[in-house]
């Protein structure tokens, strides 16, 4: 490793203020850091857009430096960070705001009639609407609370709610269903 | 209508939970991803390049001295060193090939020495000229100290045989005109 690396131990706060005084090795130590969890949240948004990952990871960290003077430590570097990856990647959605909650037509059924598996999920998540598979990840997957996926979404605490009622039970539905007919 | 709280949410199965559980956070990085971002950065002014000039001076010291605190006194540190060695630098390389280091040096070939007697002439006219130039050509004291500055010369080279006899004659008639002339006190 090289001397000029910060060390693991280095604070994310640490980071950012030795990055705002213009230190490359910070900025790299907080992309090597943060960079495989921010790309699989942005994967999993994006559902099937997967074309659109590396652009939307790079724009992430690029309005993060931009704005890296706004980050008061306040919440987790993670967190403010994910923050800004769920914008960017809503933008990058547009048919978000069209679609009716449905699940998709060609949902995959689990593999091999077997047990569903982690790819089946995977899979499964990539093919819900839009909307409902951001409140799913971001709910059962990164853990937010239905405030702040209301106020990250700009949405109502009911609707994240709603939302996630339905994509659950799509998801159980897609899920069984497949299992069910293969069986 | 019904309150937000009462939306019934259905909670997952064991299994599906389980699997929720076992989806990965992380994803693999795109190498090339840093190098193109630092580059983009870089060109925006948010990445500046002497920073590494200075991490890199401080990555010979004790790592105490890497942290935030130290980091701009070290800088200025560092900077500060590098002028007096520059200016240490430069007053050598100017000092080296003066009139003054020439003469006090015993390394000198007989070509050298030829020239440092041509240089050492060229620098009495022209500080003879500089002199009447500042002052009034009338200035007795430049005049005075001319002309002892000229005829110890002579002496010099008469001593020396280096002047085919010429010294003798020249020596001969400066004596005169030194002797007219009011003395030079010397300090």
């Amino acid at each position: 490793m090289s001397l000029h690396r910060p060390s693991a131990a280095v604070p994310d706060e640490t980071l950012v203020r030795r990055f705002l005084d213009g230190s490359e090795p910070a900025f790299r130590a907080l992309h090597d850091r943060h960079t495989p969890r921010l790309r699989m949240l942005v994967r999993r948004l994006l559902g099937r857009h997967q074309h659109e990952l590396d652009d939307a990871v790079q724009e992430t960290w690029i309005a993060a430096s931009r704005g890296a003077h706004a980050y008061r430590g306040d919440a987790a570097f993670a967190t403010w960070l994910a923050a800004i990856a769920v914008r960017i990647t809503l933008k990058r959605l547009p048919r978000l705001r069209r679609d009716d909650g449905e699940l998709s037509d060609d949902i995959p059924s689990p593999s091999d009639g077997g047990p569903a598996t982690v790819i089946d999920l995977e899979r499964a998540l990539a093919a819900l609407p839009a909307h409902q598979r951001v409140v799913v990840v971001l709910h059962d997957v990164e853990g937010y609370t239905h405030d702040e996926i209301a106020e990250q979404l700009g949405i109502a605490v009911g609707t994240s709610k709603a939302t996630l009622s339905r994509a659950r039970h799509a998801l159980r539905r897609a899920l069984t269903e497949g299992v069910t007919n293969a069986t | 209508m019904r309150p937000d709280n009462d939306i019934p949410i259905p909670d997952y199965d064991a299994e599906l939970r389980a699997l929720f559980d076992a989806l990965p956070h992380d994803a693999p990085t795109d190498p090339g991803a840093a190098e193109r971002l630092v580059v983009r950065l870089r060109h925006e002014g948010l990445l500046v390049r002497h920073r590494s000039v200075i991490a890199s001076i401080s990555s010979v010291i004790p790592s105490a001295a890497r942290d935030l605190q130290f980091r701009w006194p070290v800088g200025i540190a560092a900077v500060l060193l590098l002028v007096a060695l520059g200016a240490w630098g430069g007053w050598t390389a100017g000092r080296r090939g003066s009139l003054e280091e020439m003469l006090t040096r015993n390394d000198l070939t007989v070509g050298d020495r030829v020239l440092l007697l041509q240089r050492a002439g060229s620098a009495y006219v022209t500080a003879a000229q500089s002199y009447a130039n500042a002052t009034a050509r009338t200035d007795t004291t430049a005049i005075e100290v001319a002309s002892r500055v000229l005829l110890g010369a002579a002496h010099a080279v008469a001593r020396n045989h280096l002047d085919a006899g010429i010294a003798e004659q020249l020596t001969t008639v400066l004596q005169q005109s030194a002797t007219r002339s009011r003395p030079t006190v010397w300090f």
